[in-house]
């Protein structure tokens, strides 16, 4: 008796989970026609387009924790990583615009990878709505503590670099790209899997150089394993305040990645407002501030159309500073 | 070395709610472990938010415990199912799968369980003493380095299989082509993509692993249906007889060292230490033909190497703050969101959570060897489910795991077609084993490959300049070049023999 208990209890356990795929994707169709005044009536899909535990992955967690209670529903996280988060953003700009299905993404698919990837079906910035803006995060030139480089120019003036990115396509990869070929160093990219392995290449000296974000460096930094020289942002950055930017050390060159999540175009008002809300009232989250402060994020907190247009300045300008230098990403 | 704060990380282990956690982790780790498809990183990812509310060091005991526990059941499945869940137990499945077939799946899973939790526990005690050392050591292992490291293991791969040697290296060829498909690791172009985002980062593993041998395997089996079985008759017992600990003492002792130390070095440690595991007992074996047909030493020295080697990858992770595979990344986020970052400054600011999560292994071992014994009997049962019932439900297990990987049903359509290519190459006689180690070595061989050659500036003699590397090289020489010849001088002289005395 108790085997087929238990039995019926797995079968049932089994058909609920493969119940929850159909019905995240069917996007049940409201029947109310007063466009979404009485939204959220049930629980908000929020689709990570990251693996879980990334940078993406744990800002997304942080403020849709702080959200749900300003949106009165929970919200769902989804991880569906692929392609610098263009599968999952695709995906959710594709469906129905109710408000149920938004998802998280990042500057440097708009600005970054169109100078790697042609993709003719790319997210353009004008189609989507962009719910909120959450974050910036600088990156930073670091080398070993035990190399010799102690600034900037002790590094572009050495006879050849080796600098470790964490993929091609990434603003670690063009922020040096960039500083490189400005000052006419000899200096070979060398792309890893993710920004871990390439902290790891240059904490075991395989490499001369990195630049990564704060969360990827900071902990090293602290620990004294590894030496900043230099950040790509236009001002300095709270977490390293004695730290020149790259643009004082005479190097125009600013690259920063920054995050913000989407719905599709077409939202009733009511629903765009309710959401805009609810992510505002959540920025302002004591534990969001603590999380953001724990992993060195600073708040790029900004109206759709500013980043929007920013969005669109940052590709026009990668793009031209590329052709300037002849940078190619593409082959 | 700090004495006190190894002691007191022991009395954080025997808090109740702590010895709780540990327990809820493992048994989940297991269960996950036995469901094709579902891992560790996918189970991990989904408790997060659940370790919001739980103070940090319950919480990373309980994560660790699903990662850990999860190497015990996913032999389940290989030995049983030939299901391997990761790329660490496809070489289990070889004997593993064949002893059951034999009517032995309970010393298989018996061996397999001793074996995990002698290499495991052997593991947190060299990871208690050496540490700090070992991860500075593993820094030295550049792109050169795994590049070297791969190749030793491709070729290991070719050796693997009992058929025909040459369509072992087309098996493997073909592995190595398909690591090809996605975003080119150096410079971005899109390969065998077909313009599909779907395909940019490649496929995978777990996909790859779940068609070619549990959806290749039903398929093939759905054919022989009508045909009469080799009835299982017996499953043997859990805890194995006197001859076979004899047997697969050695085996495990050598499987514990090879998965400490392969397993510490980030990006594929565990695949390659569960392989040269393998590899050691075939060679050093007395009749290496026993091997893939249900050799204990086949199973007791993989098992053991991959549960070493999942204690040990905790290493860079916790003294380096460099998660060393898929399943590390999330619990370097789990510990991001617990406010406690993880990396070299780990042990000093926070001995508790470092000693507690450390020494709260010694009792997940223990309580996995306690559930695992036990259980065996409960799955071995398994085997009698008529095909019918057993099939169908397999697959949809298998479905819904894949699903998870990356919510994405994409992947699902992917796990079906590789099942069609796992029917067509063993209805052919070629063998997945090679085609999927290949496929998973074939990746880190490329893009470290590439990256050595920038790195040396196109200068191939640069392996020979770094000393590890080096060291690896003559390694390779010497157990693919050296080793084979002087075994076929021999081999010539000893059919010479025969033919001497005739004349």
């Amino acid at each position: 008796m108790s085997e087929s208990y238990t039995r019926r209890r797995v079968l049932a356990a089994l058909a609920a989970v493969s119940v929850l795929p159909v019905a995240a994707c069917g996007g049940v169709k409201g029947g109310s026609d007063d466009a979404g005044s009485d939204y959220p009536t049930r629980a908000v899909n929020f689709t990570v387009p990251f693996a879980a535990g990334g940078s993406g992955d744990l800002i997304s967690r942080a403020v849709a924790k702080a959200a749900e209670k300003p949106l009165g529903q929970s919200i769902v996280i989804a991880n569906k990583p692929g392609a610098n988060g263009a599968v999952g953003g695709k995906e959710v700009l594709a469906s129905s615009p109710d408000g149920y299905n938004i998802a998280l993404a990042v500057k440097s698919l708009f600005a970054i990878t169109p100078l790697v990837v042609e993709d003719p079906t790319a997210i353009q910035p004008d189609k989507m709505e962009i719910v909120t803006t959450l974050v910036q995060e600088d990156y930073v030139l670091v080398v070993n503590a035990q190399s010799p480089y102690q600034t900037v120019e002790d590094l572009v003036k050495a006879p050849s670099v080796k600098y470790a990115t964490a993929g091609v396509g990434t603003g670690g990869q063009l922020s040096q790209a960039l500083l490189f070929k400005g000052a006419g160093t000899k200096a070979t990219d060398v792309p890893f899997d993710g920004g871990a392995p390439a902290v790891t290449a240059l904490l075991g000296k395989q490499v001369d150089a990195l630049s990564g974000s704060l969360a990827e460096t900071m902990e090293h930094i602290k620990a004294g394993k590894l030496r900043p020289l230099a950040i790509f942002s236009t001002e300095r950055s709270e977490f390293l305040p004695e730290v020149p930017t790259a643009k004082e050390k005479g190097y125009d060159v600013v690259v920063d990645q920054r995050r913000f999540i989407i719905a599709p175009v077409g939202l009733p008002e009511a629903v765009s407002t309710k959401l805009e809300q609810a992510f505002a009232e959540a920025r302002k989250d004591s534990a969001y501030e603590t999380f953001l402060k724990d992993n060195y994020m600073e708040r790029w907190e900004v109206s759709d159309e500013e980043a929007r247009q920013h969005l669109k300045d940052s590709a026009a300008q990668f793009e031209s500073l590329a052709q300037k230098f002849g940078l190619t990403f593409k082959s | 070395m700090d004495f006190g704060s190894v002691l007191s990380g022991f009395e954080v282990v025997f808090e109740p709610q702590n010895i709780l956690y540990c327990l809820i982790g493992v048994t989940l780790g297991m269960l996950v472990g036995v469901l094709p498809g579902l891992g560790p990183a996918a189970t991990i990812a989904i408790l997060l938010p659940i370790t919001y509310n739980i103070e940090p060091t319950p919480a990373v005991i309980m994560l660790a415990g699903i990662f850990y526990g999860a190497q015990y059941g996913g032999t389940i499945t290989s030995v049983l199912l030939r299901l391997p869940g990761e790329a660490s137990t496809v070489v289990t499945a070889l004997d593993g799968h064949q002893m059951a077939r034999q009517g032995k799946a309970g010393s298989a899973l018996g061996i397999a369980a001793i074996g995990s939790f002698i290499g495991g526990t052997a593991s947190i005690v060299l990871l208690t003493f050496i540490a700090p050392l070992v991860a500075d050591a593993a820094l030295e292992f550049g792109p050169a380095e795994y590049t070297v490291l791969a190749l030793i293991g491709i070729f290991l791969v070719a050796t693997l299989g009992n058929g025909a040697l040459i369509k072992s290296v087309a098996a493997a060829g073909v592995g190595l082509l398909l690591a090809t498909v996605g975003l080119d690791p150096l410079v971005g172009t899109p390969r065998f993509t077909f313009g599909s985002d779907q395909l940019a980062d490649g496929i995978d593993f777990v996909i790859v692993a779940m068609g070619v041998f549990g959806v290749g395997e039903i398929l093939y089996n759905l054919e022989h249906r009508l045909r009469p079985q080799p009835a299982v008759l017996s499953f043997g017992r859990a805890i194995p007889r006197r001859p076979e600990w004899l047997q697969s003492r050695m085996a495990i002792l050598r499987g514990s060292i090879v998965g400490f130390v392969l397993g510490v070095l980030p990006g594929g440690g565990a695949t390659m230490s569960s392989l040269v595991a393998y590899a050691v007992e075939k060679r050093s074996a007395k009749d290496p033909s026993r091997f893939g047909k249900g050799a204990i030493e086949g199973v007791a020295g993989p098992e053991s190497a991959n549960n070493a080697a999942a204690t040990s990858s905790f290493i860079p992770l916790l003294t380096l703050g460099i998660p060393a595979n898929a399943t590390m990344a999330v619990l370097f986020g789990a510990l991001l969101l617990q406010g406690i970052p993880p990396g070299p400054q780990l042990i000093v600011d926070h001995p508790d959570v470092f000693w507690g999560v450390v020494n709260s292994m010694y009792l997940g071992n223990i309580i996995l060897l306690l559930l695992s014994i036990p259980l065996i009997g409960v799955f071995v049962r398994l085997l009698k489910v008529r095909a019918g019932i057993l099939a169908p439900l397999t697959v949809l297990v298998t479905m819904i795991g894949v699903y998870s990987i990356r919510n994405n049903a994409f992947d699902m359509f992917l796990v079906v077609g590789l099942g069609i290519l796992g029917y067509g190459m063993k209805k052919l006689g070629f063998e997945p084993g090679p085609f999927v180690l290949a496929f998973v070595l074939g990746k880190l061989l490329e893009a470290s490959f590439r990256r050595s050659m920038r790195l040396f500036d196109g200068d191939v003699l640069g392996f020979f300049q770094r000393p590890v590397s080096a060291v690896l090289v003559a390694v390779l020489v010497l157990t693919i070049v050296v080793i084979p010849v002087l075994r076929m001088v021999r081999n010539r002289q000893a059919s010479l023999t025969p033919a001497e005395r005739k004349s």
